[in-house]
C-alpha cells in the first residue's frame, strides 16, 4: 500500500494560499500520525468486513479553484420547505445561496479556530479523522447560544459534481450551548464521476439542550464516502439522529456518541438501502460514561442484487455508570440471494445496574405476507413495495420536522419502486 | 362455479392432496371437516394460488377459467377469497392502507372505478360495525398484536369489503368466543346469496347451528372420503373419524 498520492496532495495543500496557515501545525501533526498508522486493513477490529482497496488505489486530488462552480449551482431539485440552507459545492462554500436561521451563528473553520484559541477539537479515533484534520477544506461551524430555540431547521447541502477525481474533507462543528434547541440536516448529493468524501462532524450538546440531526447520504454512484461523526452530550441533553442513505459505491459511517452527563439520552436511527454492488457500512459506538443515561440504536438495511452491508454496533457502559438503559436493534432485509450483511451487535458492560438489550435479524421478505397481499388482489410487485416500505418505515417515523420527513419518505418510495 | 377434479398437490416432494373432487354451485354452502393434517388448509391454499404447493395432477376451474396457471391476485379479482387459518401479522403496514389497496386492486380488476379516500372510509366504517370492531383497528398495522378472535374478525372485514363470489373460510370459527362466533356466522349468513358460495373448513358443528349448510364433506388423507347432509356434522362430532 502506498500513501504517495496522499502525500503529494498534502504538499500541494500546504502550498496553496487559500488554506489558512494558522491551521498548518495541526494539519501537519494529523498527517504525520496518519502516515504512521496508514489506512485500516481488514485485520483491524471493526474493519474486518470493510474492503478499502478501491479507495486506496484511486488517485484523488484536492479540490481546487477550478473545481468551484462556474455559475451559481441550481439547488431546485433539493427543495425542502421551511428551512435555511448552506451550500458547499465540491468543498467550496457558496455564499450567494447560503443563509442561516435566526439564533444560529455561522463561522468559517479559521474563524472558529480563532475563537477556540487554536485549540480546535479533533479526534483520532480512526485514520479518517486524521485525514480529515490534515485535509479539511470547507469548514462550517454553527453556534447556538444559551437558551435559544432555533425555530427554523438549518441544512448543509453538499453538492459534488464534475469529471475530475477529487477529495472533499468538510469539517463541521456544531456547538449548542445550554437550554437550546436545533434541528440540523446534512445532505450529500451530486453526480461526481470520482469522489472521495471524508467529512468530520463534531457536535457538542450542552446541558438541557436538544439536537435533532438528520443525515441524508445520496452521493453519486462513484463516491467513496466516509463519515466521521463525534457527538458529546452533557447533563439532561437529548440527541436524536436519523440517517437515510442510498448513495455511494462505498460508504462507511463512523458514529461515536459520548454520554457525559447524567440524564442525557441519545436515539440513533439508521436506514441503509443498497443495490448493485454498493457497500454500506455503519460502525456505531455509544459510550455511557455517566449514570442515568439512556441510548438506543435502531439500524435497518435493505439489500438488493450483490450489495453488501455491515453493522458494527457497540454500546459501552463504564464501571460507575449505574442505572443505564441501552437498546440495540439491527434488522436486515435481503432481497437477493447474492446480497450479504454482516451484523455484529455488541454490549460491553462494566456496571451492574443496567437494562440492556440487543438483537439482530437478517432475513428475506416473508413469503406468507406476500401471499397474504396477493390473495387480497394486490399484484405481487405492489405487494412487494408495500412490504418493503412497511419494513423501513419505523426508522424515520419519529422525525419531528414534517417537511424533511416527507422529503425522505419520497426518496424512500422512489428507491423501493 | 368451482369444479375440482382429481386434484393432486405436493409440497417439498410430499404428496398431500391425493385426488380431490369437489363441485360448488353459486349460492351453496359446503363444509369440509377432517382430522388434523388431512390436507384441508392445503386445499384452501392451492385454490387461492399459493405457489409453494405444486399441483401435479387434476383440474381446477373457477367461473369457467382454469385456475392452475392463474396468479393469486387474479383469482382474488375473479372473486375468490380465502380467510386464513393463521392470518399473518404485518408490522409497518397500516390496516386501512392495506384494505384500501386491496379493495381498489380488486375494483380495478373488475373494471370498476377506484374509491377515493372519503368514500372508502365511509364504506369501511359501515363494515366495521358489521364485525363489531372499533375504528382503532384500521389504524393499526395489519393483524399486529391482534388477539386470535380479532384477527378472524379482521378476515371477515376483508371478506365483506372485497365482495367475493366464493369465500373459503379456513377454521374461521376456531378460537372465537360466543359473541365473535355469532358475529362471524351472521357475517356469513348476511352475505350469503344466490350468487355467492362458501366453503367452510371447521372441526366443530357449533357454528353450523347458526346456518344451513348444503353439504358436509370429510377430507381424510388427501381425499374427500364421504359427503352428506347437515346431520353428518353431528355424527362426526359424536363419533370422530375412525368409523369412516
Ligand atoms: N411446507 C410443508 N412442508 C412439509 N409438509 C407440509 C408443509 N405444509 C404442510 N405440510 C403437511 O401437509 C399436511 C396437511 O397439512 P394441512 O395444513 O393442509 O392440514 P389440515 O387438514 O389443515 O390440518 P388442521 O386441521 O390441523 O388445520 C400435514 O401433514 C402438514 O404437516
Ligand atoms: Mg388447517
Amino acid at each position: 500500500m502506498s500513501l504517495t498520492n496522499f502525500q503529494n496532495e498534502f504538499q500541494k495543500l500546504l502550498d496553496r494560499k487559500y488554506f489558512s496557515p494558522e491551521l498548518h501545525p495541526v494539519r501537519k501533526d494529523a498527517f504525520s500520525k496518519f502516515e504512521a498508522i496508514g489506512f485500516p486493513t481488514q485485520k483491524w477490529e471493526n474493519w474486518r468486513f470493510t474492503n478499502l482497496s478501491a479507495l486506496k488505489e484511486n488517485h484523488y486530488l484536492i479540490s481546487e479553484v477550478k473545481d468551484a462552480p462556474q455559475k451559481t449551482p441550481d439547488i431546485s431539485n433539493y427543495k425542502i420547505e421551511d428551512l435555511q440552507t448552506i451550500v458547499i459545492y465540491n468543498g467550496h462554500f457558496q455564499q450567494d445561496i447560503s443563509s442561516v436561521p435566526e439564533g444560529v451563528q455561522l463561522l468559517t473553520g479559521s474563524e472558529y479556530n480563532e475563537l477556540k484559541n487554536n485549540q480546535l477539537n479533533h479526534s483520532e479515533k480512526s485514520p479518517f479523522d486524521l485525514l480529515n484534520t490534515a485535509f479539511m477544506d470547507s469548514g462550517v461551524c454553527l453556534i447556538v447560544g444559551k437558551n435559544t430555540i432555533v425555530g427554523t431547521p438549518v441544512r448543509i447541502l453538499f453538492i459534488s459534481d464534475g469529471d475530475s477525481s477529487i477529495m472533499v474533507n468538510p469539517r463541521l462543528h456544531i456547538d449548542i450551548e445550554s437550554g437550546s434547541l436545533l434541528t440540523f440536516i446534512e445532505e450529500y448529493v451530486g453526480n461526481a464521476t470520482s469522489l472521495f468524501q471524508n467529512e468530520a462532524v463534531y457536535i457538542t450538546i450542552e446541558k438541557n439542550s436538544e439536537v435533532e440531526h438528520i443525515r441524508i447520504q445520496s452521493s453519486s454512484e462513484n463516491t467513496h464516502h466516509m463519515a466521521n461523526l463525534h457527538v458529546e452530550q452533557f447533563e439532561d441533553s437529548q440527541y436524536n439522529f436519523y440517517q437515510y442513505e442510498d448513495g455511494g459505491k462505498f460508504s462507511r459511517n463512523n458514529i461515536y456518541v459520548d454520554l457525559n452527563g447524567e440524564n442525557s439520552e441519545c436515539r440513533i436511527n439508521c436506514l441503509s438501502l443498497s443495490r448493485g454492488t454498493q457497500h454500506l457500512d455503519n460502525n456505531i459506538v455509544v459510550n455511557h460514561n455517566c449514570p442515568h443515561t439512556d441510548s438506543s440504536q435502531i439500524v435497518k438495511s435493505v439489500l438488493f442484487d450483490k450489495s453488501t452491508g455491515v453493522f458494527n454496533g457497540r454500546t459501552v457502559v463504564q464501571k460507575d455508570a449505574q442505572k443505564i438503559v441501552a437498546h440495540q436493534s439491527n434488522k436486515n432485509l435481503l432481497l437477493s440471494k447474492s446480497a450479504k450483511m454482516n451484523s455484529n451487535p455488541q454490549l460491553e458492560i462494566y456496571a451492574d445496574d443496567v437494562k440492556c438489550s440487543h438483537g439482530s435479524t437478517t432475513g428475506q421478505l416473508d413469503d406468507d405476507a406476500l401471499f397474504y397481499f396477493q390473495s387480497r388482489g394486490i399484484p405481487k410487485n405492489e405487494a412487494f413495495v408495500l412490504l418493503v416500505s412497511g419494513f423501513v418505515i419505523e426508522v424515520m417515523e419519529k422525525i419531528k420536522f414534517e417537511p424533511i420527513k416527507n422529503y425522505i419518505d419520497k426518496k424512500m418510495n422512489t428507491w423501493i419502486a | 362455479m368451482l369444479k375440482i377434479k382429481n386434484l393432486h398437490a405436493q409440497v417439498e416432494g410430499k404428496e398431500i392432496l391425493k385426488g380431490v373432487n369437489l363441485s360448488v354451485k353459486p349460492g351453496e354452502l359446503h363444509v369440509i371437516m377432517g382430522p388434523n393434517g388431512a390436507g384441508k388448509s392445503t386445499l384452501a391454499n392451492v385454490l387461492a394460488g399459493r405457489d409453494k404447493f405444486e399441483v401435479t395432477q387434476g383440474k381446477m376451474e373457477f367461473s369457467g377459467n382454469s385456475l392452475v396457471d392463474m396468479l393469486p391476485e387474479n383469482r382474488a379479482g375473479e372473486g375468490m377469497f380465502l380467510s386464513f387459518q393463521y392470518p399473518v401479522a404485518i408490522p409497518g403496514v397500516n390496516n386501512m392502507y392495506f384494505l384500501k389497496a386491496a379493495v381498489n386492486a380488486v375494483r380495478k380488476y373488475r373494471g370498476d372505478d377506484e374509491l377515493d379516500a372519503v368514500t372508502f372510509l365511509k364504506m369501511i366504517r359501515e363494515k366495521l360495525k358489521v364485525v363489531e370492531l372499533d375504528d382503532s383497528f384500521i389504524h393499526r398495522p395489519v393483524n399486529e398484536g391482534f388477539s386470535g378472535g380479532e384477527k378472524k374478525r379482521n378476515e371477515i372485514l376483508q371478506m365483506i369489503s372485497l365482495e367475493p363470489k366464493l369465500a373459503i373460510l379456513d377454521e374461521t370459527d376456531s378460537g372465537l368466543d360466543i359473541d365473535a362466533l355469532r358475529i362471524v356466522a351472521e357475517g356469513i349468513n348476511n352475505y350469503r346469496n344466490n350468487d355467492r358460495a362458501f366453503i367452510l373448513i371447521t372441526h366443530y358443528q357449533r357454528m353450523l347451528n347458526y346456518m344451513k349448510p348444503d353439504f358436509i364433506h370429510v377430507l381424510m388423507n388427501g381425499k374427500i372420503v364421504k359427503s352428506g347432509p347437515k346431520e353428518l356434522a353431528h355424527e362426526l362430532e359424536e363419533k370422530g373419524y375412525s368409523w369412516i
